[in-house]
């Protein structure tokens, strides 16, 4: 069925799930939801399994008409209309994702999940390998039929409270050493954990940069090893790069760390300009 | 040999210290390996020059599975090199780069692309984008450093020199390779299934041939 039509369309937005891992062999990113916590929220409020398609929209300006009634949720960045909860829309209505207070990507699930062509066993947009295409002004989405009621008597579900993310405050995120980890001055390595990052207006779906006191070192270029979202490179100019869902499979920076993949969700959400920390949760 | 931890559940393997025929046939070894039997919970892995990184759904399953992987990619390091399935692609060399390529190795057009065309490649790896290959290994003469700058927009089909490697620009896509030529051939195909969207695999070999059009 035909749930609702593209009046307005962000930047890229698309439609994701939880990603198509075991590709990255042939050079094929994970892609995937950037904010999988509030992904997997908006599809357990209605019921949906986890990995459904949903559509990903990152900042303001989308505006949606409802072509039919549809049970929905919407979570991550934190708009002005309900969120965290089940809500039934109506069709003739609009949905318009305008200013945001905090965060990034705004996740909207559909009762059923969104239709979306499967590749290589994803559903998830990636338009640089052909995978699917970003959305546009006009593109109507589908969803498959799937009947959805709260229980008798029962009016609102939301999602707990603790689950209903502040990203103005994110926590110190959590990093484990990565590959290059000795070839660090301790020094250096300190100072990647003393500091508050601020990220960078060129990060994206690829890839997050960081700014700050730079990590000088002399460690080179390496020989390509393999990077997974959440790996943090370190270039010459000392500034890092952390891999994001549709980054590259290989990289030949120094690999300080790796972001534990459950505070990915939270890196996603932090605007260009705010800042982030971290803290290492492992000693080999 | 030897392994890093690359988070709470992936493995990273280094199997040489440098790139050539010994890492092409301890890698593809590992590979077939871990095709042929892969350890519980394995997700993905993934094969590069000199390492391979194998994730896997959980912590302990990462740790089980340590020890056994170390000692079976060990027995890997004797493999012979895998038969060779050669693929040919058509090239002009015509690439936006070709002359400074020339220019800097104080060679004509002419004899880059004789060098270039001369050697049989293997493909160490494929990564960076859908299908690329990684190709080994270029002649010394024609080892050119990437560009400071990478172009925001690099055409697929695009042959290119990276460093000591050469490849071919799998989809349209950013880049800092020198292009020195492009084929017509398709690398990476999405409208085909499953891996045969992928022209070329790790352990395979290619020769360009040199052609007008």
């Amino acid at each position: 069925m035909d749930v609702f039509r593209v009046e307005a369309a962000a930047m890229r937005m698309s439609i994701q799930d939880s990603g198509r891992a075991g590709w990255a062999r042939y050079g094929v990113p994970t892609s995937g939801v950037m904010d999988d916590h509030a992904a997997e929220w908006a599809n357990r409020l209605l019921e949906n399994p986890l990995n459904a398609p949903v559509l990903e929209i990152p900042g303001s300006g989308a505006r949606l008409g409802f072509l039919c009634d549809a049970w929905i949720a919407v979570t991550g960045a934190k708009g002005k209309y309900p969120m965290w909860r089940a809500v039934h829309a109506q069709a003739g209505e609009l949905l318009e994702i305008g200013e945001l207070e905090t965060g990034l990507w705004t996740y909207i699930a559909v009762k059923g999940g969104f239709e979306s062509g499967m590749r290589l066993g994803s559903a998830s947009v990636y338009p640089r390998a052909g995978f699917g295409e970003l959305l546009r002004e006009g593109d109507v989405l589908r969803a498959q039929k799937a009947e959805f009621a709260l229980p008798r008597g029962v009016s609102a579900r939301l999602a707990p409270w603790a689950e209903q993310r502040d990203y103005s405050r994110p926590p110190t995120l959590r990093v484990w050493q990565g590959p290059q980890w000795n070839l660090f001055s301790e020094a250096q390595r300190n100072r990647f954990f003393a500091q508050s990052w601020t990220v960078s207006p060129q990060s994206d779906r690829v890839g997050y940069r960081l700014s700050g006191e730079a990590l000088a070192h002399e460690i080179g270029e390496l020989i390509s090893e393999p990077v997974i979202p959440g790996t943090i490179q370190v270039p010459e100019n000392g500034q890092p790069i952390i891999t994001m869902r549709d980054g590259p499979t290989v990289g030949g920076y120094a690999k300080l760390g790796v972001v534990d993949e459950r505070d990915i969700s939270w890196l996603a959400q932090v605007r260009s300009g705010r800042g982030v920390r971290f803290q290492l949760v492992n000693e080999i | 040999m030897n392994w890093v931890p690359y988070g709470p559940k992936g493995l990273l393997f280094r199997f040489a210290e440098r790139v050539g025929d010994d890492a092409f046939a301890t890698g593809c070894a590992i590979t077939a390996e871990l095709e042929q039997n892969p350890p519980l919970g394995m997700i993905e892995f993934v094969p590069a020059f000199t390492t391979v990184l194998v994730r896997f759904e959980r912590e302990d399953q990462a740790a089980a599975a340590r020890v056994d992987l170390l000692s079976r990619f060990e027995r890997c390091r004797s493999a012979t090199p895998p038969p060779q399935s050669v693929t040919e692609i058509p090239v002009v060399y015509d690439g936006v780069d070709l002359e400074r390529v020339a220019e800097l190795h104080q060679l004509t057009t002419g004899a880059v692309a004789e060098l270039h065309s001369a050697t049989l490649y293997k493909v160490y790896m494929l990564g960076f984008s859908p299908g690329f290959p990684y190709l080994g290994d270029l002649d010394a003469r024609l080892h050119t450093p990437r560009l400071a700058s990478p172009r925001t927009r690099v055409p697929a089909g695009a042959v290119a020199i990276g460093g000591e490697h050469t490849g071919i620009y799998s989809v349209e896509g950013p880049g800092g390779w020198n292009i020195i030529g492009h084929t017509k051939v398709k690398l990476f195909d999405p409208s085909r299934e499953g891996a045969e969207m992928f022209l070329l695999r790790q352990g395979g070999s290619v020769r360009f041939v040199p052609t007008s059009e």
